[in-house]
């Protein structure tokens, strides 16, 4: 198995809240599978990483859970977005471009000062 | 995150702590839910059932950490840890019964003795007073040298020149003490009231709960009779009527309307009933009291103006007084040093209490400290033997944090447990105590265990529990691995470790040494108090306290009117008595042995001139009948008795005590000398300053108290003076507390409306006066055994774990040799070089602590070298007894047996 990175603290949620838009209600495991999707499998997402993650957006109101059938019959827990969660999804999306951007130009070394 | 979305988070934190086994099982179905749908399309990829659940498996991770990770993000992590703990720390305390039950019980005697004794100190000597500003309130005194000269009270003329010329003192309030004798649907009842001033609730700040208090408009004469009653006398004598206020209480003299109820607060410098005006007393309006300087009957408490310092009060009271005795020479004798103390309100009220408490408050501290010290050490031990269970649990991954808050939670369990209890036997002690403090103060009645004591015990209990959890050693973090490494067979804990244990059981052994050399002081002064000799004959008389004749309102000469009448009331209650059964004696003065009567006027005797700086002699006035002395057994020593024609009219004649015949006459016979009252303040009495001739001296009693020197006394003839007083004294011949009903029966049937004070013989009036002393001498006497048996089990404890520890260590001596005689000896020296060094640090300590208990002392230095040997011997004995246990079952061990455990 190839070397892979552990998610990031805090960028985690954003993916969640990011999946669970872009694919409306989801179960954990669709969740992780999707996440290790997105990332061209360079992360891996163990449940004990996943689930106090999701369990920290639903106390805070951003996500709801409900047990639901799955799309082979199997029950599982699935997640939706809240109105809060969407809120909350538009500002760390903003907040992260912004960080992003800082950090870019940060590394990024200045033409001109290059010798 | 905001607040709003800090607390959902918290609320949702706390809703999963109370419903966390509920979501166990849905996380649970959720993670196999997880497991399943990734073996799921493992197997659609093409691996077996078993290879894509393994895959699957592994991929997720641990279902336990996970599950555990999840655990601590819902509810609260720490609160969880900690029902776990207790519970964990509940089991583990049930297994080892016997160290906690022992625990539990020494914690629960320590703290109950101490929770006891403060909820008595605070009540008594620590509470704000429940006057408004209490700590305002002055209590001035006036004393001189010689018997009867701590408290002289002060007269009216006094106060008055204090109230002119001390302005740091706000307002002076005036009140005396008085009985009355209520009468109404009951049998007639003394009542005791202070005769106060109306700005007397001003000055002390007190507010009436129903009614109304007294005003300056109830002050002098030709004003309604008023009563406020005490909240106590109010629900004791009327169970709280709230419909009191306005009735009509009848008295000897006429009646006084109940004006209102107080609020609970204590009166000084005796429990009172009810506060009355002064119009009550005419003799309290009368000219000579109000004019009279040396006629002192009020005491006085003041308030400090606002603003000014008790410094200051006492500075100007003592310039005031200075001038006072510069003005007025005849008042104040130079050479009995006649002085005022200026004391706040609140140590007044607990003066007399103070020492006694403290000493009591200490005591119980040394026993908690010495309980503690064996707490400490059973849980070294137990935390020696608990160490490869500590080990493993640190190798599952319990940090250092965890271990302590385990540690924390076990012995909060441990001392809380042993709290509870001990508020339970503090509920009995209280009882006990306030029956002991009663005697001391009147503030007993505020006793009680409310929430500040509680909050006493709970904190020396957490306290405790600290104390404990952090002797117990515990690796730095982070040395955990090197701890692990070698824990697994060290068995008798360090060097460190046994330091302290032994240092703790020489520091109970000192402190047991010091409780108890108190307690053998106190004991001691008990036995020399018991055995002092009272100067009467025998203590089998019966004393019957009736005052037949009435004091009223004061008013002299009608008190004249009503004499014959008593006295002949007393005769025919002599005579009755006489007739009963085995009577030998009975006899009739003004006071009663053991008891006093507490007067006492300057005396003069004919021819003697007082020598220079000697202060004027005074005597205690007193009368007795032909056969008083004799029916009292108080020995005639010289001259006679006095004689039936000592009456009125006959030539006046005195029989004077063996303490007031050596002031007087040193070396003479004092027979046929005279003697006369004399002093400024005769003027206010019925006794005549006239010549009287000693016809008798009799031997001295202890009246003033038994610890008190004998106070000089001068007997009048009963007949020839007003029938003061009033004790009536039987002798028979056989028991004579069998007479007890019949006597008291006649005194009913002659004098049905005379309240009766207590019929008891001098034996038990002894008995009384001795019983505080005899309960504070028990209680440091129990709490001084139950030190040293706490201290011996602390010796034996620690001894016995060496031995157990040193096993092997005995089995190789003994292989090599030792016989069991050496290896008794050898545990026998360890445990000695403890009691000794305990012993000598103790009797330094007590030698050095017992100088503060002097004032409790009495016929015993407080450095008795009887005591401190016996005490030393004691805890000797019961010291190497205690160390002999575990050093025999050392010299029992089987080397064979010993080595290959």
């Amino acid at each position: 198995m190839p070397d892979k990175l552990d998610v990031k603290q805090g960028t985690l949620a954003l993916m969640i809240l990011k999946t669970l838009e872009s694919l409306g209600a989801l179960h954990g495991y669709g969740i992780a599978r999707r996440i290790e999707e997105t990332s061209g499998h360079r992360l891996s997402l163990n449940y004990g990483t996943l689930y106090p993650a999701l369990l920290k957006l639903e106390q805070e109101g951003a996500i709801v859970a409900e047990w639901r059938q799955s799309e082979n019959n199997r029950r599982a827990k699935f997640y939706s977005l809240t109105a809060a969660g969407r809120k909350q999804l538009a500002r760390e999306t903003r907040d992260w471009h912004e960080t992003a951007e800082l950090i870019a130009a940060f590394l990024t070394p200045r033409r001109g000062r290059e010798a | 995150m905001a607040v709003v979305g800090w607390i959902r988070v918290a609320l949702a934190r706390v809703a999963g702590f109370f419903s966390g086994s509920r979501r166990d099982d849905d996380l649970q179905e959720e993670l196999r839910a997880h497991v399943e749908m990734a073996t799921a399309e493992n197997i659609r990829r093409g691996m077996d059932a078993d290879a894509a659940r393994r895959a699957a498996m592994l991929e997720s991770g641990g279902v336990t950490q996970a599950a555990e990770a999840v655990r601590d993000r819902r509810g609260l992590p720490w609160l969880d840890g900690i029902v776990a703990d207790v519970k964990y720390a509940a089991r583990s305390l049930r297994h080892s019964r016997a160290f906690t039950s022992v625990v539990i019980i020494t914690l629960a005697l320590g703290i109950g003795a101490n929770t006891a004794i403060f909820s008595v100190v605070r009540a008594v000597l620590l509470k704000p007073l429940p006057h408004r500003d209490g700590d305002r309130l002055v209590y001035l005194r006036q004393s001189m040298d010689g018997p009867g000269g701590e408290n002289l009270n002060f007269s009216v003329p006094e106060v008055t020149d204090f109230r002119g010329g001390v302005k740091s003192l706000g307002g002076i309030a005036e009140y005396s003490t008085w009985t009355i004798t209520m009468r109404g649907d009951r049998e007639a009842e003394r009542v005791n009231v202070g005769l106060v001033t109306g700005n007397y609730f001003e000055v002390m700040g007190l507010s009436p709960i129903l009614g109304r208090v007294t005003r300056p408009s109830d002050d002098g004469p030709g004003v309604p009779a008023v009563m406020v009653l005490t909240h106590e006398f109010w629900m004791k004598r009327f169970g709280g009527d709230t419909s009191i206020v306005g009735k009509q209480i009848k008295t000897e003299t006429g009646s006084a309307t109940v004006i209102g109820v107080l609020q609970p607060a204590p009166t000084f410098p005796t429990r009172m009933d009810a506060l009355m005006n002064m119009v009550v007393s005419k003799h309290h309006l009368s000219a000579q009291m109000v004019q009279g300087r040396t006629h002192r009957m009020t005491e006085v408490v003041a308030r400090l103006a606002s603003g000014s310092s008790l410094e200051q009060a006492r500075t100007e009271v003592n310039a005031v007084y200075a001038r006072m005795q510069g003005d007025h020479k005849d008042s104040y004798d130079p050479n009995s040093h006649y002085r005022v103390a200026v004391i706040p309100f609140k140590v007044a009220l607990g003066e007399r209490a103070r020492l006694t408490l403290w000493l009591l408050m200490a005591a119980a501290a040394f026993v908690l400290i010495i309980s503690a010290a064996n707490v400490v050490n059973l849980t070294l031990m137990r935390g020696v033997r608990r160490e490869q269970e500590l080990v493993v649990r640190a190798a599952l991954g319990a940090g250092v944090l965890r271990l302590r808050r385990l540690m924390v939670v076990e012995n909060l369990l441990l001392t809380l447990t042993g709290a509870a209890l001990g508020v339970v036997f503090a509920v009995g002690g209280v009882r006990l105590l306030t029956s002991l403090a009663q005697r001391y103060s009147t503030r007993s009645n505020e006793i009680r265990l409310d929430f500040a004591v509680l909050g006493f015990a709970l904190a020396l209990s957490t306290g405790v529990a600290l104390l404990l959890s952090f002797v117990a050693s515990l690796p730095k973090e982070g040395t955990f691995g090197s701890w692990i490494a070698a824990g697994a067979r060290r068995t008798t804990g360090g060097v460190r470790r046994q330091r302290l244990q032994r240092g703790l059981v020489v520091a109970q052994i000192a402190v047991s040494v010091v409780l108890l050399a108190g307690a053998g002081l106190l004991t001691r002064t008990m036995v020399q108090l018991s055995e002092v000799n009272t100067g009467l004959k025998t203590e089998q008389v019966l004393a019957i306290p009736a005052q037949l004749l009435s004091l009223g309102d004061g008013d002299f000469s009608r008190v004249m009117q009503g004499d014959a009448a008593a006295k002949e009331g007393y005769d025919r209650i002599s005579r009755e008595i006489r007739a009963l059964p085995g009577v030998v004696a009975v006899g009739v003065g003004s006071t009663i042995p053991l008891r006093g009567g507490n007067v006492g006027f300057e005396v003069k005797a004919e021819g003697r001139v007082l020598a220079v700086g000697e202060a004027v002699p005074r005597a205690e006035v007193r009368t007795a009948d032909p056969e008083y002395f004799h029916a009292a057994g108080i020995p005639l020593l010289r001259g006679r008795s006095f004689a039936a024609t000592d009456r009125r009219g006959a030539g006046s004649v005195v029989v004077i005590n063996q303490a007031l015949a050596d002031k007087l006459f040193r070396g003479q016979d004092p027979v046929g000398k005279r003697v006369a009252w004399t002093g400024d303040v005769l003027r206010f009495t019925p006794f005549s300053g006239d010549w009287r001739t000693i016809v008798g001296v009799v031997g001295n009693t202890r009246d003033g108290g038994l610890d008190a020197e004998y106070p000089p006394a001068m007997y009048m003839p009963f007949a020839q003076e007003l029938a003061i007083g009033g004790g009536i004294v039987v002798r028979a011949d056989s028991n004579i507390a069998a007479l007890t009903a019949a006597a008291t029966r006649i005194v009913r049937a002659i004098a049905p409306t005379v309240p009766l004070g207590q019929v008891m013989t001098i034996a038990e009036i002894k008995s009384q006066a001795l019983s505080p002393r005899r309960l504070n001498a028990a209680l440091v006497s129990s709490f001084g055994m139950l030190a040293v048996i706490i201290a011996a089990v602390g010796i034996a404890g620690v001894l016995a774990f060496s031995v157990s520890a040193r096993t092997n260590e005995i089995g190789v001596r003994m292989s090599l040799g030792a016989d069991s005689g050496r290896v008794q000896r050898m545990i026998l020296g360890e445990g000695g070089v403890l009691l000794v060094s305990g012993l000598v640090l103790g009797v330094v300590g007590a030698f050095f602590g017992a100088g503060v208990m002097r004032g409790l002392l009495f016929g015993v230095a407080p450095h008795d070298p009887a005591t401190f040997a016996g005490v030393a011997l004691l805890m000797s004995l019961i010291g190497v007894v205690a160390c002999w246990i575990p050093a025999l079952r050392a010299a029992r061990i089987d080397p064979a047996i010993a080595m290959r455990a």
